[in-house]
């Protein structure tokens, strides 16, 4: 991450001195989504403005930013979550996989098992722990002839979850703690197998001890998965992500990997706000 | 909260000046006294040892006290890191002026030694890195530690020299070889001393910039 420059070899002590960063190294090859020029508009505002990012394969990529600049409609613009929304108008290309997730021939249904979501608030079904975990195999014909005990028992564990509830499957997911919700949404979404999984603030309702549960999760998940991270806590971006990118009021203003962003940012805009010098 | 953090960090870095001039004050005097024969004086830096020592001591907790506060990132964060590192230098300085006090009562009956052998010119030397790099920190600007690197090669011949005319000065004068022994102690001390202010300003440096570099 840091430059080490040795000037006893070079004695180019004033040339050293202020120099500036090199760009990280193109990573092309591991890219899983890449967006081009991505605009967003929700009905005359303009909530994303040209957003170019590249989400690298197996890594955490945390988004960060002030209130309302962009982040949750970035990671919904991931897996066209924003289609449902009537005002909504998007310009430039998503691609997952080199194919524009927003091209005309795509299968949204498709893409939305392959791309998963979380959100702040856990969201399980009403219904019981086991037939959540259950719900979307038994929708894709794919998983007709899987043994759904299995399955379940499998996803419940990636998500850390099963020693908590292996002996009340059938109980209502509702019955749980926060903690224990956030964690059956989690093997609710795996259960779909998905290559990319986009999550809002996981944590931001949750107790430390829950959260860092989640956050053990998270890492554990990368080697897996490719993970999305939109998060207010600054701690958790620079504790679980490998790169991460800050926005403000729609814009990409810096992404670069997570240490440099935290130790050394490029922009005054991220220092600012990464310090709490905003506003 | 970042409010009150950045307010610590304000009165951390003013009192880490303090310590500075503390540890710059225990050398100055201590060679004075050696120069003057000062016993007085060198009695007053063994003094200080202790409220250094306590400058240590106090922001050491005060630094990791507000790295678990408030985690701190960027440039908070590098300004932490650098207060740790460097109140250990502080310190260390310090300590060397309290050994060169220690010394002065050995030189009391002999004639002046230290300063025909450069003792002075090689604190003139010293001197004004430290300054610079403490000035460094205080203002955020490197452009004064740019040429450490020649500045340090420069104490450090200076010692090699008083180490030559130490040793044929002993050879010539046996009854003088404690008092020169004591010489090249010294000599060395101040060339550590170069060397905790090359070390300090890399820590400066990266600081100021976010980028660790390496000063000979
Ligand atoms: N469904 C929607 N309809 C209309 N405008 C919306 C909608 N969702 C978000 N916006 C607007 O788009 C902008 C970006 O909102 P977004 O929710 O993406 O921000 P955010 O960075 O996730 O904020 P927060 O940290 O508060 O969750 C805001 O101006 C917001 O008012
Ligand atoms: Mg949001």
């Amino acid at each position: 991450m840091n430059v080490k420059v040795s000037l006893k070899k070079k004695n180019m002590m004033n040339e050293k001195f202020g120099q500036k960063f090199e760009p990280i190294a193109p990573y092309e090859n591991d890219i899983i989504i890449k967006s081009k020029k991505l605009n967003l508009w929700y009905d005359d505002n303009h909530a994303l403005i040209d957003i170019d990012i590249k989400v690298k394969r197996n890594k955490i990529t945390a988004i960060i930013g002030p209130s309302g600049c962009g982040k949750s409609t970035l990671i919904r613009s991931f897996n066209r979550m924003n289609d449902i929304i009537d005002c909504c108008k998007i310009e430039g290309e998503v691609n997952y996989h080199g194919k524009n997730i927003y091209s005309d021939d795509i299968n949204i249904i498709q893409i939305r098992k392959s791309i998963g979501m979380i959100f702040q608030k856990p969201n399980p079904f009403p219904m019981s722990i086991f037939d959540n975990i259950a719900y979307g195999p038994r929708l894709h014909k794919e998983y007709r002839n899987v043994d759904l005990d299995e399955l379940v028992e499998k996803n419940l564990k990636r998500a850390v979850i099963w020693e908590e509830v292996k002996d009340r499957l059938e109980d209502s997911a509702i019955s749980l703690s926060g903690g224990q919700q956030q964690r059956i949404c989690i093997a609710r979404a795996l259960a779909i197998e998905p290559d990319v999984i986009l999550m809002d603030e996981p944590t931001s309702s949750l107790d430390p001890i829950a959260t860092r549960k989640i956050e053990e999760l998270i890492f554990e998940l990368k080697k897996k998965y490719t993970v999305v991270i939109v998060t207010h806590n600054m701690q958790q971006a620079a504790r679980i992500s490998d790169y991460t990118g800050f926005m403000y009021l729609g814009e990409m203003i810096e992404f670069g990997e997570t240490e440099q962003i935290f130790e050394k940012p490029r922009k005054e805009l991220t220092e600012r706000y990464i310090t709490g010098r905003f506003g | 909260m970042a409010k009150v953090m950045h307010e610590e960090i304000i009165n951390l870095k003013k009192e880490f000046i303090e310590m500075a001039n503390l540890a710059l004050s225990m050398l100055d005097d201590a060679i004075n006294a050696l120069i003057n024969k000062d016993i007085e004086l060198a009695k007053t830096v063994d003094k200080r040892k202790r409220s250094i020592r306590d400058y240590d001591v106090d922001m050491e907790e005060k630094v990791l006290k507000l790295i678990a506060l408030y985690q701190p990132m960027a440039i908070d964060l590098r300004r932490l890191a650098t207060i740790l590192k460097n109140i250990t230098y502080l310190y260390r300085l310090g300590r060397y002026g309290k050994d060169i006090a220690a010394t002065v009562k050995n030189f009391v009956d002999l004639p002046p030694l230290s300063e025909s052998l450069g003792i002075i010119h090689m604190w003139e030397h010293v001197k004004p890195m430290i300054e610079d790099a403490i000035e460094a920190f205080d203002v955020e600007d490197i452009s004064k530690l740019k040429n450490f690197e020649e500045r340090d090669n420069e104490v450090d011949q200076l010692r090699w020299s008083i180490f030559r005319e130490s040793v044929s000065y002993m050879m010539e004068y046996p009854k003088y070889i404690t008092a020169c022994a004591y010489i090249l102690m010294i000599a060395r001390y101040l060339e550590r001393c170069g060397d905790h202010a090359c070390k300090m300003a890399e820590k400066i440096h990266y600081m100021v910039t976010g980028d660790h570099i390496e000063i000979s």
